[in-house]
């Protein structure tokens, strides 16, 4: 998104541009077994308590958690991305240096091209790092060399990109079925960008056998029609009492008629499927549609990463809102009972066991992207869920009442294109959220008071009544945007300190409902039908939302269309440390420095931190660091924990949107990253991971 | 309007140094440069009113075409009309958004430049022979 070009006039700009850009994203994962590595990892003793009546899955395992390992995308099954390892302090930082470089190879080739965004981050099982590329290509390296020990590539097709080229991550099982050594005892399981699950041996590469069609289960059956790039999967799946859960990426805005959200449980063993969660035929659907017909379509659907709970036997589901986004009046009752809700079922039998809501009736695209993170908290077995809007809400998750307080923003603005479905109220977390005053003229921004001029002038002629503006045919303004708030990077938690560790983007939207007679003659066409070229480029800059009175027209982060640079002011982005037994924080500071943005895109090299857009989480340590590159300007850097100061930072070739994580081998503490680099940040897109050590 | 003179011989207090019948070629495009920015400014600024946002932006055009048509006549005026400007913006300025450093950036950099290239002009402006406008 945004790019600062400038505009410049009188010259010497020592204007630092930012350039920046949102993403967004899907998924995440959780995982599996595996003894525990660190030494103060204790294992979980499981219990049965509900594991209901035909449990085909296995019964809880001993959960894996962070230490030497890094076990599952968002660390352990908690999904906290703390790590107790120490060897790293914010005293010996600063000497960390890269230890070795990985090049996975897989780079853009001719309509992949401007697409990549993979957001990879690996996991750390034994002695190997497993992860997959942008087009899910399976890879298993050394973890303390650097040194591949095999790839797996399923040859997915360009033309399944969808929004972008995008894995995740993948997840790890180990069947208590088989003995060590056997194949596939331990296996890795991905979901594909053309919706397969893939599941190969972590010790040969080679596909598994016993789980589907020679490691291959194909994710289309019972969506309908096959629509590449319509339907594909970005995060890793949960994997909970031998169940792999995954839900799938539906492109946004493209018709009503979308394939379905439909949430599915599959065996990890067999890969047949366990259950079926259809939000709008939960019974009927359970085992699958009925011959020749499809799940119900145009649900929403979970792109982001659940998180599973072996002891509970429980997944936590954070949805997003239906495929046409900022227009509601033609949804179900079941579509608005469930979008942008955070869902736990039974993970072994598919059954609801409660939600929570966190908009009604969304029509702005409030996606929940954030994984949420188990917790224990005033004695209560606890999850965490962080919005776009920046709430943060802490559940009891056997039940999924909220523990920290929410409120009600009962006066929200009711717009004119469809009042009746606008809700009259909506939740707020008054524990804590991060979002910022509402904006005004003042906050327009530029390189000089011309163009400072024409983002106020265009301020002046938007609709705009502030947080939850509703959609208009007029520009108007959606504040924060659909990159704001926590997104797929999710937060991290350290339950010693009890912190929470969170970025954020602070970006508004500016937006256009476009009446379907316009949008016809734009030539904008859903991804179904051909010829759709006229549509496209950043989500919702032209989608047609056919089925709706009105297509989408998105300016994502509101770049002036005279300079491109953003019409607001900076910071962009920011990271802060809040304290979860207050809810208050403890230092919040912009994340990005300007150094790769300038006039005439033309790097500044300025060190100064702007705050930039980020995406990407971070990883934490028991030592009190904080690494973190999801910020445009290309660093991955170490923040103290404590007062929020960035103590060192690698300057890398490509851009950091991707989680960190952090592993020990052979006694040595390593922390590595893999910038993929983002189309939609601009920040460049390569092929490298990074381990890095103490000297 | 006057007069002739090609060849003005330095007085007694400006020796050495030849009097100009009109100012430098760098004086010239700063005034055009003033005057252009003037009208942008003026007349966005203007909309901007209409709209309902502020009025620092017709004030400021206009006092920087009025810079820029002195500067075109050599006028020393121009600096003190340009440094009665600037001031103001940087009043406004501190006003609207105190010392966030990066939200004046559009709000002072330019102006600041333009400054010093009016100062940088003034050795030029000075050697203009005083004449009406």
């Amino acid at each position: 998104m945004t790019q600062l070009s400038s505009p410049n006039l009188s010259a010497l700009a020592l204007c630092a541009a930012l350039a920046a850009a949102p993403g967004f994203a899907q998924e995440t994962p959780v995982s599996p077994e595996q003894a525990p590595a660190s030494p103060d990892a204790p294992v979980i003793a499981p219990d049965d308590t509900d594991d209901t009546e035909a449990s085909n899955a296995a019964p809880p395992v001993a959960i894996a958690q962070t230490g030497a390992d890094w076990p599952a995308w968002g660390g352990d099954e908690k999904a906290q991305r703390y790590s107790p390892l120490e060897q790293i302090t914010p005293e010996n930082v600063g000497s960390l240096e890269r230890a070795w470089v990985f090049h996975t190879g897989d780079l853009p080739s001719g309509t992949a091209s401007g697409k990549y965004s993979p957001e990879n981050t690996p996991v750390k099982v034994g002695d190997d790092l497993l992860m997959c590329t942008a087009m899910n290509i399976l890879i298993s390296i050394d973890a303390k060399t650097g040194e591949e020990n095999w790839r797996y590539n399923p040859e997915v097709p360009n033309e399944a990109i969808p929004y972008g080229a995008t894995c995740r991550g993948v997840s790890v099982w180990t069947d208590p079925e088989k003995a060590e050594g056997d194949a596939c005892a331990t296996r890795v399981i991905e979901a594909t960008l053309d919706a397969r699950l893939i599941a190969v041996d972590t010790q040969t590469g080679e596909p598994c056998a016993d789980f589907g069609d020679n490691g291959n289960v194909d994710l289309w059956e019972g969506i309908g029609d096959k629509v590449p790039g319509w339907y594909a999967v970005t995060a890793p799946p949960a994997i909970v009492r031998g169940v792999v859960i995954t839900g799938a990426q539906v492109k946004d805005g493209q018709a009503e008629d979308a394939p379905s959200g439909v949430v599915r449980g599959y065996d990890a063993r067999s890969g047949e499927l366990a259950w079926a969660w259809d939000l709008a035929a939960p019974d009927e659907m359970r085992n699958g549609p009925p011959e020749g017909e499809t799940y119900t379509r145009g649900t929403p659907n979970m792109w982001t990463t659940a998180t599973g709970d072996e002891e509970l036997g429980m997944v936590y589901l954070p949805l997003g809102n239906s495929s046409v986004d900022y227009y509601g009046s033609n949804r179900s009752e079941a579509e608005n009972a469930y979008a942008t809700s955070l869902v736990a079922l039974d993970a072994t039998t598919g059954e609801e066991r409660w939600t929570f809501q966190t908009v009604r009736n969304d029509v702005w695209d409030y996606d929940l992207g954030s994984q949420a993170s188990l917790l224990d908290y005033q004695g209560q077995k606890a999850i965490l869920l962080a919005s776009k809007q920046g709430d943060v809400y802490i559940l009891n998750r056997e039940t999924g009442e909220p523990i920290t307080p929410v409120g009600e923003i009962t006066d929200p603005p009711q717009g004119d294109i469809e009042p009746d479905f606008i809700a009259d109220s909506q939740p707020v977390s008054e524990f804590f959220n991060i979002r910022k005053p509402d904006l005004t003229e003042k906050d327009m921004w530029g390189f000089t008071p011309i163009d400072q001029l024409f983002c106020r002038i265009r301020f002046r002629q938007a609709r705009y009544d502030g947080y939850l503006t509703p959609p208009s045919t007029d520009w108007y303004i959606q504040y924060p945007g659909y990159n704001g708030g926590n997104d797929w990077g999710s937060v991290a938690i350290d339950p010693e300190r009890g912190l929470m560790i969170m970025n954020y983007n602070d970006v508004p939207n500016y937006n256009r409902l476009v009446p379907r007679e316009t949008a016809d003659a734009q030539g904008w066409k859903p991804i179904n039908e051909t010829g759709n070229e006229g549509s496209g480029g950043a989500e919702g800059a032209g989608d047609p939302q056919v089925g709706a009175p009105y297509g989408i027209q998105v300016n994502a982060g509101w770049q002036s269309e005279l300079t491109g640079m953003p019409c607001t002011r900076p910071p962009y982005g920011g990271i802060t440390a809040v304290d979860l037994e207050t809810g208050e924080q403890l230092w919040d500071t912009p994340i990005g420095t300007a150094r790769r943005n300038g006039p005439f895109g033309i790097p500044s090299m300025l060190p100064l931190k702007i705050g930039t857009p980020n995406n990407g989480g971070s990883a934490i340590t028991k030592s009190g660091l904080i690494f973190i590159g999801a910020a445009t300007d290309n660093l991955f850097r170490a923040i103290d924990m404590t007062t929020g100061e960035t103590l060192w930072s690698d300057v890398m070739d490509q851009g950091g949107q991707a989680n960190p994580i952090i592993y020990e081998v052979d006694g040595e503490q390593y922390v590595l990253i893999g910038p993929g680099g983002h189309h939609f940040m601009h920040t460049p897109v390569g092929d490298a991971v990074i381990a890095y050590k103490l000297p | 309007m006057a007069t002739t003179t090609f060849d003005t011989r330095s007085d007694s207090s400006a020796a050495g140094e030849e009097r100009l019948s009109r100012p430098g070629w760098g004086v010239l495009l700063l005034g055009w440069v003033c005057v252009l920015f003037g009208l942008v400014l003026f007349g966005g600024g203007v909309y901007l009113i209409v709209l309902g946002g502020s009025w620092y932006y017709a004030i400021a055009g206009a006092g920087l075409i009025v810079t820029g048509i002195l500067l075109n006549h050599g006028k020393v005026a121009a600096l003190w009309i340009y440094l009665l400007i600037w001031a103001g913006t940087l009043v406004w300025s501190w006003w609207e958004v105190g010392a966030d450093w990066w939200a004046q950036v559009p709000r002072m950099v330019a102006p600041t430049v333009i400054l010093l290239l009016l100062l940088l002009c003034l050795p030029n402006i000075r050697r203009v022979q005083r004449r009406p406008l």
